[in-house]
């Protein structure tokens, strides 16, 4: 280890003051969470409310019960404003409001899911190049970690603007919600802004300390500070996700909506540990979806069959880290259903079965895409590997099942129609696809397809290994057997749904998810196993790809960027006509719902503007590889690089 | 109906598999890898995996998994 040098002492300091940071919010927000988040702030619209302190009456101390807990408080805030239409609660340009709020809030949300996921990706793969014992690999995936980071420090700048940008349309536009919102969050606010300032700078002491700690413990130092950075961010994401999980399931408050003093029932709602889930998960998923597509571009920009190899890799790697995320996506997603159908009735209705059922039909195909891509993806790449041309003929089955599975998926119960198509039909419901479109079914389709893309992965795996284990032809049986009995499961499940009764039926998708689940680890793990001493049938080749599956790879990003967008207006559409669900109504003149057609049209604006930024950013990490340092480049070897272990 | 509908009938059957298992891996690895002898093993471990699944997952939720087959 040695003494302590200069650069050592200055790292554990550097450290040390980023631990404090992480710190500092909460020393600094002691006293008002021990006082229960004190008064509201003033600044709050409603006047008439604000009077109310004046009085006498305010002095003493009223009582009223939490919506949500149904616990007693002492009312601590005023009520929520009623608003009216005019230009004191809702100021306006000749514009509609929430329109600009839309694209203000969808393009700070993209750049922060963005910034959020990288520096998770950066810590995973620091810490593989720490601990592989293969030097040209470490260098490798140590070069890879720097690329990613630099990708999101100047993503950071413009999430940081966009979230001025964001403030200041609430501040404009929704003076009066956003006073009320931020009297009940004051404190957490506060939290909020501290902790930016400390992962602004334990960013860049992470980036521009790259270099000089890259060597035994101050690598050690160097990853440790990922681990304080990502605590930051994962803690800044729950923060702002407890202001949308008010919203929709508000908490701590009273029906009036007056603050009962208590900030923990506030961010802890009905809807914040789904929705914490649901937004890490896909926060990694479309990081992963984002860094891929910078790496096919960069794939296919590039002149020299190194450059090929390298960014063949990255986009290899970043799909893989997001294709990960992505698999157990639907089930946090059927976790958030179900608590939102625990929470109110109706608004889970609202969403799946009513008013935006549709949105969730574009959603399925979505989703039908993003699978079929991935696994497009993986039989393409299997195309640089030699000896993985045995599968290739068991990919047209594959296709047929995926197709099968997500045309289940993706029909819908009920279809809008006219007098006319609706007599024709015989009713409401197709004779014969009308059975597809229900959940027991739909259930069946998503765990198809998802079982198949972990049967897709495991054969990539395998591509150019042959197992040299004792026991490998039963491996290679059990494993057979095991994912013909999970597909027969999957259906089996399915079909035994129209059979019983709804509320019995509702359960079978926990033993369906299961199923897929249980491929996925036991199956992986069975994998990896039976591949240890594997005999290679040639190297992988990087770099030898088709350009095709790099178009799947932007492909996979621009799905992954839609679904959100997709999937944020949907979340947002179910409060109707409430700010803050039954508590705050809306009545700007904007409190309606889209049409769907528009409701698309502003995806696709929000996605495009979104790509069209972010390939400026991509441009500005260009720019940076011609001032990278000479050693922070490794040399792929040849054309033909040592593969990922245990890829 | 009822020996089917019952968890420790499929407990019983997976156990069986895994003994099975190890009985024949310790006897010689080429009766593992015979064809007949390593379908039946994983037919019998997997079936009988899944249906514990099925069985406990819905058991858990309060619901009987055996609904149709006890009516």
């Amino acid at each position: 280890m040695g003494g302590l040098t200069p650069n050592k002492m200055l790292s554990i300091l550097a450290l040390g003051a980023m631990v404090g940071l992480l710190l500092l919010p909460i020393v600094v927000s002691m006293p008002a969470l021990a006082g229960g988040g004190g008064t509201p702030a003033a600044g709050g619209p409603p006047p008439d409310v604000a009077k109310k302190a004046d009085t006498p009456e305010a002095a003493k101390v009223e009582k009223a019960r939490d919506v949500y807990y149904k616990t007693e408080g002492i009312v601590t805030g005023a009520p929520a404003p009623k608003t009216a239409d005019n230009p004191q609660f809702y100021p306006r340009y000749n514009f509609e409001s929430r329109v600009l709020l839309w694209i203000a809030n969808q393009q700070h949300l993209y750049y922060g899911s963005f910034v959020l996921a990288v520096p998770i990706f950066c810590m995973i793969i620091e810490f593989m190049g720490i601990v592989s014992k293969d030097k040209a690999m470490a260098k490798k995936y140590d070069q890879l970690a720097y690329d990613f980071i630099k990708i999101s420090l100047t993503a950071y700048s413009l999430t940081a603007i966009l979230g001025g940008i964001l403030i200041f349309t609430f501040l404009t536009l929704y003076p009066a919600f956003f006073g009320y919102l931020s009297s009940i969050f004051r404190p957490v606010m506060h939290i909020y802004a501290l902790l930016f300032v400390a992962e602004s700078g334990t960013i860049y002491i992470y980036y521009y300390g790259w270099d000089r700690m890259k060597e035994g413990l101050l690598k050690w130092i160097h990853v440790s500070m990922s681990v304080v950075l990502n605590v930051i961010g994962t803690t800044l994401m729950f923060l702002a996700n407890s202001w949308i999980g008010f919203m929709m399931s508000p908490a701590g408050v009273d029906e009036q909506g007056r603050f009962l003093g208590n900030i923990w029932h506030s961010i802890h709602t009905a809807l914040w540990n789904p929705l914490n889930v649901h937004r890490l998960l896909g926060n990694m998923a479309f990081g992963g979806g984002v860094v891929a597509a910078y790496a096919a571009y960069r794939f296919l920009a590039s002149k020299t069959d190194e450059e090929r190899a390298h960014y063949d890799w990255m986009g290899y790697i970043a799909m893989a880290i997001g294709v990960a995320f992505l698999i157990p996506l639907p089930f946090a997603g059927y976790w958030l259903m179900r608590e939102v159908y625990a929470y109110r009735q109706q608004m889970g209705i609202t969403l799946m079965g009513g008013l935006l059922a549709w949105l969730f039909i574009i959603q399925a195909t979505m989703i039908g895409i993003l699978f079929l891509s991935s696994n497009y993806y993986l039989w393409q790449a299997m195309g640089r590997m030699r000896g993985a041309e045995k599968y290739q003929r068991y990919i047209k089955y594959m296709v047929f099942v995926l197709v099968c599975g997500f045309l289940i998926f993706i029909t819908p119960h009920t279809i809008v129609m006219t007098p006319a198509e609706l007599k024709a039909m015989g009713g409401q419901q197709h004779p014969v696809l009308g059975n597809y479109g229900v959940m027991s079914a739909k259930n069946g389709g998503i765990n198809v397809i998802i079982t198949t893309t972990v049967l897709s992965f495991i054969w990539y795996q395998r591509g150019n290994k042959v197992p040299m284990v004792s026991w490998a032809k039963f491996g290679n049986i059990f494993m057979g057997c095991f994912f013909a009995l999970a597909y027969v499961n999957i259906i089996w499940l399915a079909i035994y749904g129209y059979y019983i009764p709804a509320n019995v039926r509702v359960g079978l998708s926990v033993p369906q998810v299961a199923t897929t689940l249980s491929c996925l680890f036991f199956m992986t793990a069975l994998n990896l196993v039976m591949l240890k001493g594997a005999k290679q049938s040639g190297a992988i080749e990087w770099g030898k790809i088709s350009v095709r599956s790099q178009y799947a790879l932007i492909m996979l990003a621009t799905a992954f960027t839609w679904m959100m967008g997709l999937m944020g207006y949907i979340r947002s559409s179910v409060r109707l006509f409430w700010h803050v669900n039954e508590i705050m109504r809306d009545n700007s003149p904007w409190a309606y719902t889209h049409t769907t057609g528009f409701a698309a049209n502003m995806i696709s604006f929000n996605v495009l503007f979104f790509w069209l930024t972010i390939l400026f950013v991509f441009f500005l990490a260009t720019l940076g590889v011609k001032k990278a340092p000479a050693e922070a480049k490794v040399s792929v070897p040849g054309r033909v690089p040592e593969p990922a272990t245990g890829h | 109906m009822e020996i089917v509908t019952s968890p420790n009938f499929w407990t019983a059957m997976l156990v069986l598999g895994v003994v099975l298992l190890v009985g024949v891996s310790f006897k010689t690895k080429a009766l593992l890898n015979n064809v007949y002898v390593a379908v039946t093993i994983s037919l019998l471990i997997a079936v009988a995996y899944f249906h514990l699944v099925d069985h406990y997952l819905m058991d858990m939720q309060g619901l009987d998994y055996w609904y149709l087959f006890r009516k």
